[in-house]
């Protein structure tokens, strides 16, 4: 940090000057709004909306009545998580491993083509397809009637998996493209069956780019709201949700400030635990998570 | 296993092609490995070596022929149902796991797996065996490069493989080390009697190490033997010139039969010399080249006699002395050869008193010395030797 | 037997490509769409959006300034006046489109909109004299406001304490919409409405996601007012709306597309939704619940610090000038309550019993109360609607 630049040689004082823009703009665009939030948190919400200055804690022990909120996106993060880790990782291992020279930056712009529009749009799109008159009536013609899925948790889920997905795969293709095909040749030299050179040496190896996008999809889930709106119809709710609730329509701005806090908690918590979780393995391996 | 006459074969190739699209990496290859003997592929980088082994290792499939190992056919069947292992040339060990989890994956592949304890006990035994005592839990990444080898060597001995596979296994390390390795690696066969197949494009490891040598070019083995068959006996110039330092004076065969050859130098002069392959004379008026190696050149003080002991002799002029130690490395001038390298012993120069640039000097050699070769740098392709068996 | 594949079948390339078009024109439906994405926020500068919009400037360009901003609800206006409006006086229309009141109002308290003309709806306009965030109109800058050819019940809200803060704009009903093949009984009420969506429509209907109809409306299920703050009448509203969630197909105010792709039967709906809706799709129905219900009116009005004051008052004087004002309806279908302008449209318009219901049902409606859209115990009701 900039505050080295004491000691007094011009490379620091130097150094301290090139950090300063990035210094400041930390704090102006981290640190500095959740100052605010968490000052907001412990007042009131005035008459007619908004903030009035107080100092209390009733924002926080009123949390409980978004509890639904919490639970459903303490269940629905993690499972997208683990549903895009489930897709991407073959995904990725087919493009980093599997797909010819030829192929592979057209595949690879196949996975980035859907960041060209805006991800409503996008998402917007869904709902026609998981609509009445989409993946509905093909399956009706199939002979599977009456199947419902706008609206439902599975088309969050969909969406969710959809719109992280490219999230997912690209960070775990790097990690597998990185390693050292050798390796796998070595594993299967040393009597290990595909099956097993690949829970012996790709999986863990590939660990860093398996917890950097499960990091990013879920840190980025943590916040979803937009995803749930559309596809969940209002019926599957967020925190997200609840925060643009508390804002734009009650404008409880105290209740929605200690709402984010509780969430920028809950998500500091997970991610550390998983982190310890992983890290225990990572430990072993002297690979970095970023 | 199958006998022969001279005991039981590892590996053969029987015709053996191996295509990269255009490229043939390995062309219609026949080769022999004995039990139990230290076998170098030899050659220039590019001419096939690593993909004969990745043949043998089944990372590779052949286009044509057959690969057998321990007299079976090996066709189709995948790296880890053969009972071969390899160390790769840059050790390729698992950066995940410690120096004993290296070592003992191979054990821990097995059906029916071994107990923690007896895969323990054979961890350490080969730790012992590669003297890496006590790095067990060491991190591969902080070993030094002559120790990671030995981790690669130890992981790929565990579990007694017919054949062991080195990919120039000592090309990462340090000159001093390389040697030391050598010297290593050939005890470490003897000990553990298991086949080695060596990879390397450094002819004085090859040499040095092994009981054969197979000499490659292009795909092809030029010439096959032990170190003093392809140092002494070299069957063309290719061989002469990748195998030790020869004087090559070229020229046109102008008498030939099965024992040796007369070669006319473009400066009109005659030079008469063996011919190591014994069997079948050379072509007469096809491009020939005399090959002598210069530390079987005499070199004296020019005094006007001649000496006795050698049956061609000229005068030359010192160009340039390189004092290599143990010998000095003499560059001169002759007139109707060009320039010569000559390698003096020390006791040579001891009886000499040593030359300087500048000075004149009387050089000379038997005929016996001398090698009368195809130059198959001037004609083609070597002409394919027929692969002896291993005596 | 695969089915035949008909009109109905998987949304066709040009079909979507339509809806697209409809969502990118902020016209999906009349107020909600970005209210429920919560990017209302996110001003959607339609001048730079309408490429003709960007035409060249007007012949006495620069006396009122080049350009007014204008936040207002998706497909609630004509691009082609504005197009006017810019050869006229030089002026670009920017235009950004909100989701609710609620949001409207959020922005304008956060400050630093740089609006200069918005369109609150009736109840809310007391509250934004009351915080200081309306501008009182100089009715001598608004010369086609002329009082008498207004519906006076239409006025009235603008007018607080005495002070005009708002011209009218548009008027409306929230009824419902049905599909007449789906729900084969003949829905009049609030209280079949919502009995139908718990029994034979289960899963097929959808509610705003917006406290003051949708809680409205469950009020009127046990003949509540529909404004009531009563904690007890709310009460009775949270257990219905709790009991009816899990039937329901969507709580959601962008109900258009579920009600087109047969998704939803029936959906709470404001007027120009439901006259588009049965415009295209005849078996689709407008209602209003017999009990009662919402009667809105929305008006022009000009936020405090407006930073081209001028342009505002241009502006709202060009757009409710009948004959410009006669177009704009012809684009959204919302009735004005101007004679003026009314005597312009044509019968198929005045005579639509969407636009125009029957007086019966008329009598019973009631204006949104200013108090609910400050009442916490109603925003944190809806809130826990959603949430459970
Ligand atoms: N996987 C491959 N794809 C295409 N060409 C290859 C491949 N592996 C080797 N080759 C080519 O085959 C030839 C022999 O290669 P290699 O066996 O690695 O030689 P060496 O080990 O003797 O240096 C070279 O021309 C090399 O470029
Ligand atoms: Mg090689």
């Amino acid at each position: 940090m900039a505050s080295t630049g004491n000691t007094g040689g011009p490379n620091n004082r130097v150094t301290a000057m090139l950090l300063l823009p990035t210094t400041l703009w930390f704090f102006l665009l981290l640190v500095m709004p959740l100052v605010v939030i968490a000052v907001y948190s412990l007042g009131e919400r005035a008459p007619a909306g908004g903030y009035q200055p107080a100092l209390t804690l009733a924002q926080y022990g009123n949390l409980l009545a978004r509890l639904k909120a919490f639970t459903n996106t303490l269940t629905l993060a993690p499972l997208g998580t683990v549903l895009c880790l489930l897709i991407a990782y073959p995904l990725a291992y087919y493009l980093a491993v599997k797909a010819g020279r030829g192929a592979k930056p057209f595949l690879l712009t196949l996975v980035i083509i859907p960041f060209w529009t805006s991800f409503l749009i996008r998402t917007y799109a869904w709902i026609y397809i998981l609509g009445g008159r989409g993946i509905p009536r093909l399956l009706e013609m199939i002979g599977i009637e009456d199947v419902r899925l706008i609206y439902t948790p599975t088309a969050v889920l969909i969406g969710i998996v959809y719109g992280y997905l490219p999230l997912m795969v690209l960070p775990i293709y790097v990690s597998l493209e990185k390693l050292d095909k050798s390796l796998l040749e070595a594993a299967s030299d040393l009597g290990a069956s595909p099956i097993r050179t690949f829970f012996q040496v790709t999986l863990p190896l590939s660990a860093p780019g398996l917890v950097t996008g499960s990091l990013l999809v879920f840190i980025l889930l943590m916040g979803e709201y937009l995803i749930p709106a559309l596809l969940g119809g209002g019926k599957v709710f967020f925190v997200g949700n609840a925060l643009v609730d508390l804002f734009l329509q009650s404008r409880n701005w105290p209740f929605g400030s200690a709402v984010a806090i509780a969430l920028v908690g809950i998500m500091l918590a997970a991610v550390a635990l998983y982190l310890t979780l992983v890290g225990r393995d990572r430990d072993r391996q002297n690979v970095s998570v970023l | 296993m199958v006998e022969t006459i001279n005991g039981t074969v590892d590996v053969e190739f029987h015709g053996v092609t191996k295509r990269y699209g255009d490229i043939l990496a390995v062309d219609d290859m026949d080769l022999e490995v004995s039990s139990g003997s230290f076998v170098s592929l030899l050659g220039p980088s590019g001419c096939g070596k690593t993909t004969s082994l990745r043949l043998i290792a089944g990372f590779e499939q052949p286009n044509a022929g057959d690969v057998r190992i321990g007299g079976a056919s090996v066709v189709g069947v995948p790296p880890h149902k053969r009972p071969v292992n390899m160390v790769f040339q840059n050790y390729s060990l698992f950066p995940h796991f410690t120096v004993a989890e290296n070592i003992g994956f191979g054990l821990r592949q097995l059906k029916p797996r071994p107990s923690k304890t007896e895969i323990t006990a054979r961890v350490g035994e080969m730790l012992e065996l590669v003297r890496l005592q006590g790095f067990e839990k060491r991190r591969t990444w902080e070993l030094s490069g002559g120790q990671q080898q030995r981790v690669a060597l130890a992981r790929a001995l565990i579990n007694r493989p017919t054949v062991l596979l080195l990919d120039e296994p000592l090309a990462a390390l340090d000159r001093k080390l390389r040697q030391d390795m050598q010297i290593e690696l050939q005890t470490l066969q003897r000990d553990v009697g298991i086949t080695f197949v060596l990879v390397t494009h450094d002819q004085e490891e090859a040499l040095s190490m092994s009981d054969t040598i197979y000499l490659m070019d292009e795909g092809r083995i030029i010439q096959m033997g032990g170190a003093r068959d392809l140092y002494d006996e070299p069957i063309n110039r290719y061989v002469a010139d990748f195998v030790g330092k020869s004087n090559f004076f070229d020229g046109e065969i102008a008498e030939a039969d099965t024992s040796g050859a007369v070669i006319r130098l473009a400066s009109g002069r005659v030079l008469r010399g063996r011919n190591p392959r014994g069997v079948e004379s050379l072509n007469r008026n096809a491009a020939g080249v005399i090959a002598i190696r210069p530390e079987l050149i005499h070199i004296e003080k020019a005094n006007g006699s001649a000496s006795l002991t050698t049956d061609v002799e000229t005068t030359a002029r010192i160009k340039n002395r390189i004092f290599l130690g143990d010998q000095t490395e003499y560059l001169v001038e002759a007139e109707g050869f060009g320039n010569i390298l000559v390698l003096a012993s020390k006791h040579a120069e001891s009886v000499s008193g040593g030359f300087s640039p500048g000075d004149f000097v009387n050089v000379g050699w038997k005929e016996s010395s001398a090698l009368a070769l195809e130059d198959t740098s001037k004609g083609g392709r070597p002409t394919a030797v027929p692969v002896p068996k291993i005596g | 037997m695969p089915k035949k594949i008909d009109d109905n079948a998987p949304i066709s390339a040009k079909k979507f490509m339509d809806e697209l078009r409809r969502y990118e024109r902020g016209s999906v439906s009349r107020r909600h769409f970005l209210g429920v994405t919560g990017l209302g926020m996110a001003t959607s500068v339609m001048a730079g959006a309408v490429p003709m919009l960007a035409g060249s400037r007007g012949a006495n360009a620069g006396s009122i300034g080049d350009r007014v901003s204008m936040a207002t609800w998706p497909n609630y206006f004509d691009t082609a006046n504005f197009e006017t409006f810019k050869k006229d006086t030089g002026a670009d229309v920017q235009v950004s489109v909100f989701g609710s009141n609620e949001e409207m109002l959020a922005k304008l308290q956060a400050g630093g909109t740089g609006w200069d003309v918005f369109v609150p709806t009736n109840y809310t306009i007391s509250t934004y004299v009351e915080l200081d965030l309306i501008e009182p109109l100089d009715l001598s800058r608004l010369p086609n406001f002329v009082e008498k050819h207004y519906i006076k019940r239409f006025i009235d809200p603008g007018t607080v304490n005495g002070k005009v803060y708002a011209v009218p704009k548009n008027w409306g009903t929230t009824g419902f919409v049905l599909n007449r093949k789906k729900v084969k009984s003949n829905p009049t009420t609030w209280k079949e409405f919502w009995d139908l969506s718990r029994t034979s429509a289960t899963g097929r209907v959808m509610v705003h996601d917006y406290q003051l109809t949708t809680i409205g409306n469950a009020l009127k299920y046990f003949g509540h007012s529909f404004n009531s703050v009563d904690p007890k009448e709310l009460a009775d509203a949270e257990k219905l709306l709790l009991d009816v969630k899990p039937h329901l197909f969507a709580i959601n105010s962008d109900y258009q597309p579920g009600m087109r792709s047969g998704d939803a039967w029936m959906s709470i709906a404001w007027t120009g939704d439901g006259l588009q809706l049965h415009r295209d799709i005849p078996e689709i129905d407008y209602v209003l619940g017999k009990e009662g219900g919402e009667l809105w009116s929305d008006f022009y009005a000009i936020p405090k610090g407006a930073p081209h004051l001028d342009a505002a008052y241009a502006f709202i004087n060009f757009l409710i000038d009948p004959e410009i004002n006669a177009k704009e309806v012809h684009a959204h279908g919302y009735p004005v309550p101007d004679a003026r302008t009314t005597a312009l449209l044509p019968k198929e318009m005045t005579q639509d019993p969407i636009m125009y219901p029957a007086k019966d049902l008329l009598d019973a409606l009631e204006f949104g109360a200013a108090v609910t859209l400050t009442d916490p115990l109603r925003a944190e009701i809806m809130a826990r609607f959603k949430a459970a």
